[in-house]
């Protein structure tokens, strides 16, 4: 057990740190964990599902203000971005954040394309990161199952 | 309390404070939420403006601090951080993703006691409490009651002293400067006396009402002893009062005709007697003992102010627009009926009916003939304000929170989330009924008017007029020719006034409201 319990550990650990190495997370992750506690146990968890619902209509807002057949109104766009930005930076959700600065200022060029692309990205990368994050979760979930303890990685 | 229990006070003082956080984000608002917690403060949440606003007018002693995201979809969270400054005068402080310094500028000229940007950290949110504090102290300051203008400067000045010096020494000082700094913490802050007032309106006048910055005002204004947030938190009620009784003044459009039958039942003569409201007036600057013959007033003006008959022009209303004092009155006789204020009336020189047409009529006493002036300058500005105001309704709430709700919930991509923008434009005034519907609500109407105005407001406003002065606007004449002068005494104002009544056609401009 406890074998199984310390592999799952160090599983766990390799790949929370894989994800701040390749960018997927950034300190205010590491922050949301620390808030993290016995009183609330799932904090992180809900946090992060809150930030996927809201990408999901951000993203749709986004998306439905490009599909303009008219003028696209760009301010519209960078609306949705913008809050985009400010719950992807409260999560720690980097890449996708990094994405959002771009997005913003094609946005501010009025540039079409440039949008549509940055859109299409952000979708990519924000689903990336929900299973990389679910998969973390599971790691987790795991080790308690099994008895033991999730261990702190700080990146 | 003494100086070292206000100490020991504020040793507990962090822990529990009350907060209300705002953010239209819900990811953003849950970790907000669960760092204020972490700081061991008490925190409510809402997602929406208006619910905020709505919450805070509830009880204004219910929190201590505000902190607000700026970009909400149903109100400016810059607007948000005015309007609070001004209704409950609570620290607010702005959360948002904007890190570029002239949002960081906006903030501060709007009033916002600091400005955080997103993500937020711990350690930020944990000396937020420094500026509740801080608040209260400057209310403390600022809390003079004086007779004349110019003293208020002066006391002012030995407030701020006096309390650096408590400050400095953690002693008590001065127990009669403490005592009367507590005794006046309840009043009102800086008085604006007719010439303060009017200073005012000369320097919002020459940068013009979309150029009114308190910068700019305190510059032009130059008075001693006045400060910049003095000067912002008056702009501020200014405004609101204009908007918010021109958007009354709208919506009650339709109220005319019910107010000319009551007129009309009441026989109380002419309704058209109304005397310039006198807002406050036991601070009536040179008027208490006008004031004093008509003590109803208050209810009258309560009356009045919310029960604003149409003004055929646009927002020409009692005051044009000026929050009138004794709000707590003005649902009470508002509501039922003007039967109530009219006996108290009746006992006074004239019959204060509200006149469909609200007209000023200058009650001679004070001098209120300036008061014309005054009122047009805040027709023509209220006019500028709503049109720039109007997006940010603060009566449509409900509506704006089940669609909200909503979409909240679902993750389909494909549902018609409402657009920002299109949540704007529910709030919009474009919808005059519901508007409408909305203002008439007698509770609504006295949630707003009781917590959104202080009762010197519209009191300081009117009495920055005096005697002969004049203001940008010119002088200005009532349309029944009713040129107020300063001598004469109150009953033949009211004679002649009597004898004017009888022409309601020279009240259709609106201009100005004569409250008996």
């Amino acid at each position: 057990m406890d074998a199984l319990v310390a592999q799952l550990q160090m599983q766990y650990r390799n790949y929370t740190a894989s994800l701040y190495q390749q960018g997927f997370l950034d300190d205010q992750f590491t922050e949301l964990k620390k808030l993290q506690d016995d009183a609330s146990p799932d904090f992180v968890a809900e946090v992060l599902s809150l930030f996927f619902e809201d990408c999901v209509k951000l993203i749709g807002n986004m998306a439905r203000a490009l599909d303009q057949t008219g003028t696209v109104d760009f301010s519209q766009v960078g609306a949705s971005v913008h809050q985009l930005k400010g719950s992807s930076s409260s999560v720690g959700a980097k890449r996708v954040k990094g994405l959002c600065v771009t997005f913003k200022e094609y946005c501010e060029a009025n540039n079409y394309e440039g949008c549509v692309r940055c859109l299409q990205q952000i979708d990519i990368e924000y689903k990336a990161l929900k299973t990389k994050l679910q998969d973390m979760f599971n790691l987790e979930k795991q080790i308690v199952q099994a008895g033991g303890k999730v261990p702190q990685v700080d990146n | 309390m003494t100086v070292e229990q206000d100490i020991d006070a504020m040793d507990q003082f962090p822990l529990g404070m009350r907060v209300l956080a705002v953010d239209d984000d819900q990811t953003c608002l849950r970790i907000l939420e669960t760092l204020l917690h972490r700081c061991q403060y008490h925190v409510t949440t809402t997602d929406k403006a208006q619910t905020a606003l709505e919450l805070l007018r509830e009880n204004k002693n219910k929190f201590d601090l505000v902190i607000s995201d700026v970009d909400m979809p149903d109100m400016d969270g810059f607007k948000l951080v005015e309007l609070v400054g001004l209704e409950m005068d609570l620290p607010v402080i702005m959360l948002s993703a904007h890190s570029d310094p002239k949002y960081v500028m906006k903030g501060v000229k709007h009033g916002a006691c600091d400005y955080l940007v997103k993500p937020v950290r711990i350690e930020e949110l944990k000396n937020i409490w420094q500026h509740v504090v801080r608040k209260s102290k400057f209310k403390k300051m600022k809390s003079v009651v004086t007779t004349s203008g110019e003293s208020e400067g002066n006391s002012d000045q030995n407030g701020v002293r006096a309390n650096r010096k408590r400050k400095d020494q953690l002693e008590e000082e001065d127990e009669e400067q403490d005592e009367q700094e507590r005794g006046n913490e309840k009043k009102a802050r800086v008085i604006w006396t007719r010439e303060l007032h009017n200073k005012f309106l000369a320097a919002v006048d020459h940068v013009g009402v979309k150029n009114a910055v308190p910068k700019k005002i305190l510059e032009l204004m130059n008075v001693d002893n006045l400060t910049r947030e003095n000067v912002g938190s008056h702009l501020q009620k200014f405004r609101l009062a204009l908007k918010k009784i021109n958007n009354e003044a709208n919506q009650q459009a339709n109220m005319d005709s019910h107010f000319k039958q009551m007129s009309s039942l009441k026989g109380l003569g002419s309704f058209h007697h109304y005397r310039p409201i006198p807002l406050g007036s036991s601070q009536f600057h040179g008027g208490a003992a006008t004031m004093r013959h008509y003590p109803s007033n208050r209810t009258l003006a309560g009356m009045f102010s919310s029960s604003l008959p149409c003004n055929h022009n646009d927002g020409g209303y009692m005051l044009q627009g000026m929050p009138l004092p004794p709000l707590e009155t003005l649902h009470i006789a508002n509501n039922n009926n003007n039967n109530k204020a009219f006996p108290s009336f009746t006992s006074q020189q004239s019959s204060p009916l509200v006149s469909p047409n609200n007209h000023f009529v200058p009650e001679g006493h004070q001098g209120f003939s300036p008061r014309l002036e005054i009122n047009k300058r805040l027709e023509d500005w209220s006019s500028a304000v709503l049109s720039n105001n109007i997006p940010q309704s603060n009566l449509h709430s409900k509506p704006d929170a089940l669609e909200w709700n909503m979409f909240g919930n679902s993750t389909s991509p494909n549902l018609d989330t409402t657009n920002q923008t299109s949540f704007c434009r529910d709030t919009d005034f474009g919808s005059p009924n519901a508007a409408q519907a909305d203002s008439f609500d007698p509770l609504q109407m006295k949630q707003q008017h009781e917590n959104i105005l202080s009762p010197m407001t519209v009191a300081q406003l009117l009495r920055s007029s005096s005697g002969n002065e004049r203001l940008f606007m010119g002088q200005q004449k009532l349309e029944n020719g009713f040129m107020a002068s300063d001598t004469g005494s109150l009953d033949d104002i009211v004679n002649s006034m009597m004898t004017q009544e009888q022409s309601q056609a020279e009240f259709s401009e609106g201009d100005w409201v004569w409250v008996a």
